[in-house]
């Protein structure tokens, strides 16, 4: 595993030098590098032989957590050991603390980039599913402006996103949640933190009484690219936290709707088996969450 | 195709042109002639036997290219002891048998080195958890890991 030959390597310190770059080759001769940890992966198989690498590791507009009173801005390029220790993201948005806490191993993760990852949409990536749940809205920029896309508008099929090769994904957005919202996310794997064969993220609002009063439920590891489950979601809306018939048959509708595959990891039936043993794991801690 | 860098090895800086395709590992070992870090996985990052701290950071060093660290501090295994004297993770892991054949050994001084730096107290829970990106087809880990509690306890 080598790559090919790059013709040129650049390092911009800001968004407009990164996009003057990429302007200077042919639509998908240059390729944005984050953190690497997926792309050098596809640049040493030669699955992706770029001319030039734009490195955007020195971008600091690009970098880091902000809280306001509109929400949450999460830069592209934080990395999950950063993501993993960040308590603004307590409560509402904690299922992303979950997966940045146990994607890869502490290698990955001290370089490993939530943007990177959703930009990759790997078909077992945890970042994926857990941008679906929590309404992430993806903000973009490239050659003709800046636009924003919802996570479900973003993120296609295994290894598709709506992103132009010459577009920067800049940052995720979260709104301010309303009270009495939780979230999380788990996932499971053939052993300890490994690439998931099926993640699920949930969030859930509370209403006055402690019933769910609006829920999104997402799941990763899936052929056609992660989803969001309208049967999990309906199901639980009324459900209090100790409801586990009315829960347990939320997960049922949504194992029954999701189109499992079949491959060397699990059968399609194991991962209907996990979407709903998972998914009440994270409804549990979601439902603990809203309510604190 | 070729770029010019300054690299910061174990405080020695390297300035030489390489070629832009040329990973971080290599770098170091072919063109440094540090030969501590090693390639256990044919660069598919996976074994973490190439661990090394960027700017203080256990990162895998083929998954990097060498042009990435341009400006950049690198520490490898060679860079751990001062003055020949071992550090108390490396005396650890003499003391407690943790290496057979060795061959990972590197990877995992870096990654446990920085570990142990932002979690002096750790569970064992959390030493395994630590360990994850580190194959080691030796020991079974159990030494490696007991290497570490105490090297906790002497760092403390």
């Amino acid at each position: 595993m080598y790559p090919a030959a790059i013709e040129e390597y650049v390092r911009p310190q800001t968004i407009a030098e990164a996009l003057a770059a990429v302007g200077r080759f042919d639509e998908g001769d240059a390729l944005f590098l984050a953190g690497g940890q997926s792309a050098m992966q596809a640049v040493k198989t030669r699955l992706l032989r770029p001319r030039c690498i734009i490195d955007l590791q020195a971008v600091a507009e690009l970098r880091g957590v902000s809280v306001d009173g509109s929400g949450v801005r999460i830069g592209a390029t934080t990395n999950y050991a950063a993501l993993a220790e960040e308590s603004s993201l307590d409560g509402a948005y904690q299922a992303v603390r979950d997966a940045a806490a146990r994607v890869g191993d502490r290698q990955v993760r001290n370089r490993g980039t939530i943007g990177g990852s959703l930009c990759w949409n790997y078909i077992a990536a945890c970042m994926p599913p857990v941008s679906l749940a929590l309404n992430m809205e993806m903000k973009l920029i490239g050659k003709g402006g800046e636009r924003s896309l919802a996570a479900e508008d973003f993120l296609g099929g295994p290894l598709e996103t709506e992103r132009e090769d010459d577009e920067i994904l800049v940052s995720l957005n979260l709104p301010a949640a309303p009270a009495a919202t939780g979230s999380a996310y788990k996932k499971w794997g053939l052993v300890t933190d490994a690439l998931p064969v099926v993640g699920v993220c949930a969030m859930l609002t509370l209403d006055g009484s402690g019933a769910c009063a609006s829920a999104r439920v997402a799941v990763g590891g899936l052929g056609d690219g992660p989803l969001r489950s309208g049967a999990a979601e309906s199901g639980l809306a009324g459900v209090s936290a100790g409801d586990s018939d009315a829960i347990a048959a939320a997960l049922q509708a949504a194992s029954d709707e999701i189109e499992t595959q079949s491959d060397m990891w699990a059968d399609s039936d194991y991962r209907k088996l996990l979407i709903r043993s998972l998914g009440a794991e994270v409804i549990a801690s979601a439902f603990a969450r809203a309510a604190t | 195709m070729k770029t010019t860098v300054n690299i910061t090895i174990n405080g020695e800086s390297y300035e030489e042109s390489i070629p832009n395709r040329l990973l971080l590992v290599d770098f170091i070992r072919d063109v440094a002639a540090q030969t501590g870090t090693h390639v256990g996985c044919t660069y598919e990052g996976v074994c973490g036997a190439c661990t090394i701290q960027l700017d203080g950071a256990a990162v895998k060093s083929c998954l990097m290219l060498a042009v990435q660290a341009d400006g950049h501090e690198i520490t490898t295994v060679e860079g751990l002891a001062t003055d020949g004297e071992l550090t108390p993770l490396q005396i650890a892991f003499n003391e407690h048998h943790a290496l057979q054949c060795g061959y990972c050994t590197p990877g995992i001084l870096m990654n446990m080195d920085e570990f142990l730096k932002k979690n002096p107290d750790p569970t064992e829970e959390e030493i395994r958890h630590g360990l994850i990106g580190n194959l080691c087809r030796c020991t079974g880990y159990s030494h490696i890991v007991e290497a570490v509690k105490d090297a906790a306890k002497k760092l403390a």
